[in-house]
């Protein structure tokens, strides 16, 4: 079973990886107000984090510490998108607390393809992505669905250090594109569904 | 522990993860099958039905009629083979389609991925050769099919590269935003790509870079790959091309900064008269200054060319192809046609449609109109599809791609007898 050391270790990364949040907003987002703002991301992300184009990826569901890091990441310029980097400057540290609040109310649900099995899934990804790509802690995404093309060009970012991330730069070091194709075929072909904020 | 420690043990199981996507372009290269297998897509069911309950909404001028042509998840930039028998679109993601209506009913009746034996990437832009060769221009690499028309069945099918892997652009300048490329054989036999730059703006410091390269330009070359050069400069993002069969000038589109506000800078239409001619991009949009350029020194001795279109603001303007058939009514004979994909951001949703211009005597563009729309619902913002690109059926009847809605929509001028 070598999941279960993984996980572990999952969690120092977690603990280590935080700097971003710990720096971002810590008011506590609201959910309400963040759907009225999630108008501005619903032509790419969908209302409910569904995405609608291939280049944005699904984000229902999404841990909510992860969007935070992510949105303050972009309007901080740390990390940069041609849209993205133009919608977070307008936004303020509250409505993006409230805009991840909207997203990560809701739940995201993976399903394999058929006559696959979650052994199979790509061992460098499972502790901290989960075999089905669900995220295993709150410093990742899910990847579950996401279009194959989108995790590639991630992962690609990672390997050049062109997005930074202590354990992305180094897991990606020394992936080939073939690699890296394989990985994001692997989670581009499972199904995902989001449901509704649970009542 | 650390975090090197975490990454090496991450290697250490890394070697069991399965290699799914080998490349088979070296066997294809020397003619030796893959494994490799087509996936088809259904084009009855509840798919088709639900894009039929979108032709309702669809406004037309009168005499045209709209129909669904194909079920074609994510379709983008479309190329007629010439023959007419097997269309192809691209895709933002990793498949090519090939659309085949067999029985010449109007209906496509198989769509499947094309040479699914090659791993693609972004395979956006296919265009095809008047004597058959059919190009796709992909992210970083453009490939070329020969007599794809008549291959396509086989999903074993020569390949060769015009531009390999990683050489189209350098490296370290890939992004998935603005890499839907889209290319044409010109009048001169060369093949046209156009290579959107990768940000809102690009930095200052990536300007002389992407001018030597072409980047945030239409770069051409010999159909080898011989010969490239920037045959076009100051583009931000363009996503549709054409080459007026009149005159064998190149027009193309282009998408505008995000960021200004709701109504500037304006889309644009433009005409091109020479090679290397400057359409102001990063320092200007149409005529609008954009403020990051504000203070940076000017191309010398450059003077930027004026679109011939300011278009409204974010309704992003993709695919055109100049109208060369006869069906259509005579106002629309060597006009344009192109789509709108529709805005992202603006605070009021606009686009999603097909526009249209003539051109007078001196081959300019008159005016821009309305010619199909009712894609966007506008009491609720929402988009029922977005067009992307136009191409015609060998009957001069028009094809418009939509990767929203994932179809291909035929618009047809069928008017009702006189009484």
């Amino acid at each position: 079973m070598k999941l279960a050391p993984m996980i572990a270790l999952g969690g120092l990364v977690l603990a280590g990886g935080f700097s971003v949040t710990a720096s971002g907003p810590a008011a506590a987002g609201d959910p309400a107000e963040g759907r009225k703002i999630a108008n501005m991301c619903r032509t790419c992300h969908g209302l409910d984090g569904y995405a609608q184009v291939p280049i944005a990826p699904h984000i229902g569901g999404e841990p909510q510490e992860y969007l935070e890091a992510q949105l303050m990441a972009y309007k901080t310029g740390q990390r940069e998108h041609e849209m993205m980097s133009v919608v977070t400057a307008s936004l303020t540290a509250q409505q993006i607390s409230d805009v991840a609040a909207w997203y990560a109310s809701h739940v995201a649900v993976a399903i394999l393809p058929e006559g696959v099995s979650a052994e199979a899934a790509p061992q460098a990804c499972v502790s901290c992505h989960g075999a089905d790509g669900i995220s295993q802690l709150l410093d990742a995404p899910n990847l579950a669905g996401e279009t194959n093309i989108y995790i590639d060009t991630q992962l690609k970012a990672f390997r050049r250090g062109q997005r930074r991330h202590d354990v992305m730069n180094e897991v990606t070091e020394n992936l080939s594109d073939a690699e890296i194709r394989a990985l994001a075929n692997w989670y581009a072909a499972i199904t995902l569904q989001i449901e509704s904020p649970p009542e | 522990m650390t975090n090197r420690i975490l990454a090496g043990l991450l290697f250490g199981t890394m070697l069991s993860a399965p290699v799914m996507a080998q490349d088979n372009m070296e066997r294809l290269q020397n003619m030796q099958r893959t494994d490799a297998t087509f996936t088809f897509i259904d084009q009855d069911g509840e798919r088709a039905e639900a894009l039929n309950d979108i032709l309702q909404y669809i406004n037309l001028p009168d005499g045209f009629e709209i129909s669904l042509y194909a079920v074609v998840p994510d379709a983008r930039s479309m190329s007629m083979a010439p023959q007419g028998t097997v269309l192809f679109a691209g895709t933002r993601k990793d498949k090519v389609w090939s659309i085949v209506d067999r029985d010449r009913n109007r209906v496509a009746d198989e769509v499947k991925d094309f040479a699914p034996s090659v791993t693609f990437d972004i395979p956006n832009g296919p265009c095809f050769s008047p004597d058959g060769f059919l190009y796709i221009a992909e992210r970083n690499r453009v490939l070329v099919f020969p007599a794809a028309e008549f291959f396509f069945e086989s999903p074993d099918i020569a390949v060769g590269e015009v531009v390999p892997q990683g050489e189209l652009i350098p490296v370290d300048e890939e992004s998935f935003n603005h890499s839907a490329r889209v290319c044409d054989i010109g009048p001169d036999g060369k093949l046209y790509i156009s290579l959107g730059q990768p940000y809102n703006v690009q930095p200052v410091e990536k300007l002389e870079l992407y001018d030597e390269i072409g980047i945030g330009g239409i770069i051409r070359m010999n159909t080898d790959g011989s010969d490239r050069e920037v045959f076009t400069r100051g583009v931000r993002n363009s996503v549709g091309q054409d080459f007026n069969p009149a005159t064998g000038e190149l027009w193309w589109t282009d998408n505008q900064v995000d960021g200004m506000g709701d109504d500037i800078p304006p889309g644009e239409l433009n005409r091109q008269t020479a090679a290397g001619q400057h359409f102001g991009f990063p320092w200007t949009n149409a005529r609008v200054e954009i403020p990051a350029y504000k203070d940076v020194p000017r191309p010398e001795g450059v003077e930027f060319i004026e679109p011939q279109l300011e278009l409204t603001a974010h309704a992003a303007d993709l695919g055109m192809r100049f109208y060369h058939d006869s069906s259509f009514p005579e106002r629309y004979h060597g006009g344009i046609f192109w789509a709108q994909h529709g805005s992202w951001n603006r605070t009021t949703p606009i686009g999603a449609r097909v526009m249209f211009t003539a051109l007078d005597e001196e081959g300019n563009a008159v005016g821009a109109e309305v010619f199909a729309d009712g894609w966007l619902n506008e009491d609720t913002g929402e988009y029922r599809g977005r067009p992307m690109d136009i191409e015609f059926l060998p009957d001069g009847s028009m094809l418009v791609s939509d990767d929203f809605a994932g179809a291909i929509w035929r618009i047809a001028y069928n008017p009702a007898p006189a009484e």
